[in-house]
């Protein structure tokens, strides 16, 4: 099978891929949202499962998350494994007791009698101008509650090796997608992303971070959109003599503090850089965690993350409020 | 390079209905330069004005040269890429 070694998926592909063997492998795993069965995904999520699997099993949904969220919750607990869309992660507002009070606390609640075998599937992120109603990623807003498993892939390889994962889980998963990542026509996808995968299935487990490129000076933990910013900056940093290490979280819940507290120690320094709201979020834990851990190690810290602002739609305006490259070397040179 | 006559030439081989551009633009490309494929296999995604299409191998062999790389536009009956026959 030639194709096996030499082929590359772009994100959404990959996603699709393991949902698609996941699906072919048991009855139960379906999928549910809006515009997911005839447009395949307005992210290209679904592209190709109505045409193989039909109508029962990739179901579009009325516009009322509380009502397919609650039903997918229900449907797991009854042992089926349903793998339910949220357009944005933005909408999450209209549903959220589903998600946060039924989801993710239903297997406490009954004292372990019932699993809640389902993923949440949610687009998130910004850099295209659609505001501040549907450019937020809210990492830190699910990774605060428990119960839930929350992981962003950031590649086509961790896309599909996440997605085996999640689906496999017993637990509720909640999987976010940067829309910025999935290779959509409109919506170039930075060179990265997009990477060989292989045919046959694996998982990537939770919990463990991807260290993307090994350094010596500086450790810039991050996930999703900006791990390939992160990279860029380092080949710049590179070119001044600073040697990064970066590192893909690819999940926030559960944290591999493990990974991170050990770049630190050997790098003295920590650059954390988030797409989500600064205040209460991603950075601060990150931060927090190897402080507890190993206070002594840290030299010097910077965080990068969304000013607590509404996402402006103005491209300039965006583009100031959303750390870049640029951005993230600055950071990591303060730390020198 | 010898043996060029019998590269096969990648096009875009049924040009998608409903549309009224004679212009499209290579999306993706799933195989580099130099890569083995299958006939069959998926080579790119190209887009006509909004519609995603697929292009495959014509032919078992290796991709010797890509001529529309990502984001180029091309017109119809464009030549994408050439495939070097096993």
């Amino acid at each position: 099978m030639a194709e096996t070694i030499d082929r590359e998926l772009t994100m959404s592909r990959a996603m699709v891929e393991a949902i698609a063997t996941e699906m072919r492998e048991n009855d139960e795993v379906f999928y549910m949202g809006e515009d997911v069965a005839d447009y395949g995904g307005i992210f290209d999520s679904t592209e190709g499962l109505r045409e193989e699997f039909g109508y029962d099993r990739v179901m579009d949904v009325p516009i009322s998350e509380t009502a397919y969220l609650g039903a997918a919750v229900g449907a797991a607990q009854e042992g089926m494994r349903p793998i339910a869309e949220l357009m944005f992660v933005d909408f999450f507002g209209v549903a959220m007791d589903q998600i946060y009070n039924q989801m993710a606390k239903n297997t406490y609640m009954s004292g372990g009698n019932v699993s809640v075998p389902m993923v949440l599937t949610a687009a998130v992120g910004g850099t295209y101008n659609d505001a501040a109603q549907h450019s937020q990623t809210l990492y830190g807003t699910f990774s605060h509650l428990p119960g839930m498993k929350i992981v962003v892939p950031s590649t086509a390889y961790e896309a599909k090796g996440l997605m085996h994962n999640a689906i496999r889980d017993d637990d509720p998963v909640m999987y976010m997608f940067h829309k910025r990542l999935m290779g959509i026509g409109w919506m170039p996808a930075p060179d990265g992303p997009k990477t060989p995968v292989p045919e046959t299935d694996y998982a990537i487990p939770f919990g463990s971070a991807d260290v993307k490129r090994e350094g010596e000076d500086v450790t810039i933990v991050t996930l999703g959109l900006h791990v390939h910013r992160a990279l860029e900056a380092a080949e710049s940093l590179a070119a001044d003599g600073v040697d990064a290490e970066v590192i893909d979280l690819r999940s926030l819940v559960p944290l591999d503090t493990e990974t991170v507290v050990a770049s630190v120690e050997k790098t003295g320094n920590l650059v954390v850089v988030d797409e989500d709201y600064q205040s209460y979020g991603v950075t601060g834990e990150i931060i927090a965690s190897v402080a507890e851990e190993s206070l002594g190690a840290l030299d010097s810290v910077e965080r990068l993350a969304l000013p607590d602002v509404p996402i402006p739609y103005a491209r300039p305006l965006e583009n100031e409020v959303i750390p870049d490259a640029a951005d993230i070397e600055t950071a990591a040179k303060r730390t020198q | 390079m010898s043996g060029e006559s019998d590269r096969v030439a990648v096009t875009l081989g049924e040009w998608p209905e409903d549309t009224d551009s004679d212009e499209g633009v290579v999306v993706n490309w799933f195989v580099r330069e130099g890569a083995t494929v299958d006939e069959g296999a998926d080579l790119c995604e190209v887009q006509v004005e909004k519609v995603s299409v697929d292009v495959h191998a014509p032919a078992a062999g290796t991709l010797d040269e890509i001529v529309c790389g990502e984001d180029d536009e091309f017109a119809r009956g464009d030549t994408l890429a050439w495939l070097e026959p096993n």
